[in-house]
């Protein structure tokens, strides 16, 4: 995993033409991405370069492969027997499906965080702890739970109830303390797999909001079915939909701007306009 | 194709053929008060005032509707450009009719007064070219032609080229003070006419937006420049 400390500056130039500014640095590429559970092909040759230090949002209808790309960028379809995963996931420069790449050290600097709110049966500390005591942290804990509460804007709500259990908060307090949990490790990316759909109104806003401040320091991607989310919240967005043998493909990335106000492809057009189906 | 949002779509037809109706009107309206100037007719001049309460009604109307929609469907891609250009159309058309109430107003303050018939020929010949326009830019619109959008400015050449003209004519009024009067009113009904000629090359920028997603200044050579 050595490899991976590498801080080299990533090719571009097979980014579409509405994609990144050549200048931005992408934190992690799916070159020729395809995955297949089984027999199935879910995604196919997905070429697709997150921009470092800002917000990707992945859109499309159900089915077609986002959460699938989203969980390669982990290893986490490691996790499913039938899973196979073939092109590469360029982590500064270095495939994370290569041979002598380590899942635990790769999901340590890309960190997730799912559709439910999910903490630990145990205390609000104890969850942020959680991670870095598994990794063997050997610095001052309580500074890291309170430096990584006040990351997810949680810790003015909760520093007076630390020992509480986690599940004592409310959904979108759980999310961020969820979020909390994610960014203790000290990621570079966190993948967010719809973090907001089972939040209410003002919740999702406070996650959205959330993710303007973590994006100064992480690079952000982000499942939502919400395309008024990926509207609001993200810096580029990309659409994804799927071919008549149900496999998700990459349709177009860009700006999230000029995805909402003029996409290059019909597919999307239709797509955030409601033609479609 | 399936359109998921088809209720939201009709909306968005409505709002579009209302203001097509009042840009018909708005048409006619200059129609109407070239002939309050040129015939002269104080009761044309006063439908064309009449006429233009109506366009402000329905200015508000749009605008609440618009609001509305904006509010209630979040639109996107090229249905959030429709929307833009639907908001831009409204205020021009509203102006436009405002122009109309100008012009008819000098009809009602120069009505009696001796006239010269190269003025008279002027401002109709600078109506009929700016009633074309409308109506070309009316049907680039509809048709989302953006050819026929780019030969609004120079349709709108003509128009400004007679503006500039006007103000010798006027000076060639000068010894008798009556029509030099009525006369400096003219410069004031020309200079209306090719402020609605600005606001139909307007109306044609929009509906290349709308087709190209680009803001374009149009000039007599077609486009200036891309914003």
């Amino acid at each position: 995993m050595e490899m991976l400390e590498k801080d080299q500056e990533i090719d571009l130039t097979i980014i579409p033409p509405s994609g990144p500014a050549p200048a931005e640095r992408s934190a992690v590429r799916a070159r020729d991405l395809s995955v297949f559970y089984g027999d199935f092909q879910a995604v196919k040759d997905i070429d697709l370069a997150c921009v470092a230090n800002r917000i990707t949002a992945l859109i499309g209808p159900s089915g077609c492969g986002k959460s699938t790309v989203i969980r390669s960028f982990n290893r986490m379809n490691d996790l499913i027997p039938s899973a196979r995963v073939e092109g590469q996931i360029l982590f500064d420069d270095v495939d994370i499906y290569g041979p002598g790449v380590d899942p635990v050290e790769v999901r340590r600097r890309v960190g997730m965080v799912f559709q439910k709110p999910n903490p630990f049966p145990k205390s609000i500390y104890d969850n942020v702890a959680w991670g870095a005591k598994v990794n063997g942290f050997k610095g001052e804990m309580d500074t890291l739970v309170e430096e990584a509460l006040r990351q997810a804007v949680l810790w003015d709500e909760v520093k007076d109830k630390l020992k509480e259990s986690g599940y004592s908060l409310s959904g979108g307090q759980q999310q961020r303390l969820c979020i909390a949990r994610a960014i203790a490790v000290k990621p570079e990316i966190v993948l967010m797999d719809e973090p907001t759909s089972a939040l209410d109104p003002v919740a999702t806003l406070r996650i959205e909001e959330l993710l303007q401040d973590l994006k100064e320091r992480y690079t952000i991607i982000i499942v939502t079915h919400n395309m008024q989310q990926a509207a609001r919240a993200s810096d580029y967005t990309a659409f994804f939909n799927m071919n008549a043998e149900r496999a998700g493909y990459l349709v177009e990335y860009g700006r999230t701007e000029d995805i909402f106000t003029k996409p290059r492809e019909k597919t999307t057009e239709d797509y955030i306009t409601g033609r479609f189906g | 194709m399936t359109d998921i949002r088809s209720h939201f779509h009709q909306e968005l037809a409505d709002l579009e053929q209302t203001l097509l109706n009042v840009a018909d009107q708005a048409e006619q309206m200059v129609g109407m008060a070239v002939d309050a100037i040129c015939i002269p007719d104080m009761e044309l001049a006063a439908r064309v005032v009449a006429l233009d309460n109506q366009i402000d009604r329905i200015y508000l109307d749009v605008h609440n509707r618009w609001l509305t929609l904006m509010a209630r469907q979040q639109p996107m891609a090229s249905d959030l450009r429709m929307m833009s250009v639907l908001l831009h159309l409204n205020t021009t058309l509203e102006r436009m009719g405002d122009q109309c109430v100008n012009i008819a107003k000098m009809a009602q303050v120069t009505f009696g007064l001796p006239r010269s018939e190269r003025i008279i020929a002027q401002i109709r010949e600078m109506g009929d070219l700016v009633r074309q326009m409308i109506r070309t830019g009316v049907e680039a619109l509809v048709r989302r032609d953006i050819d026929e959008a780019r030969l609004l400015p120079a349709m709108d050449e003509p128009v400004d080229r007679l503006n500039r003209n006007m103000y010798r004519e006027v000076v060639e009024c000068g010894p008798d003070p009556s029509l030099l009067e009525w006369a400096t009113r003219m410069m004031m009904v020309s200079r209306a006419l090719e402020r609605i000629g600005d606001q139909v090359v307007d109306i044609a920028e929009q509906t290349a937006f709308l087709l190209t997603g680009e803001m374009m200044e149009f000039n007599e050579n077609g486009i200036s420049g891309t914003g």
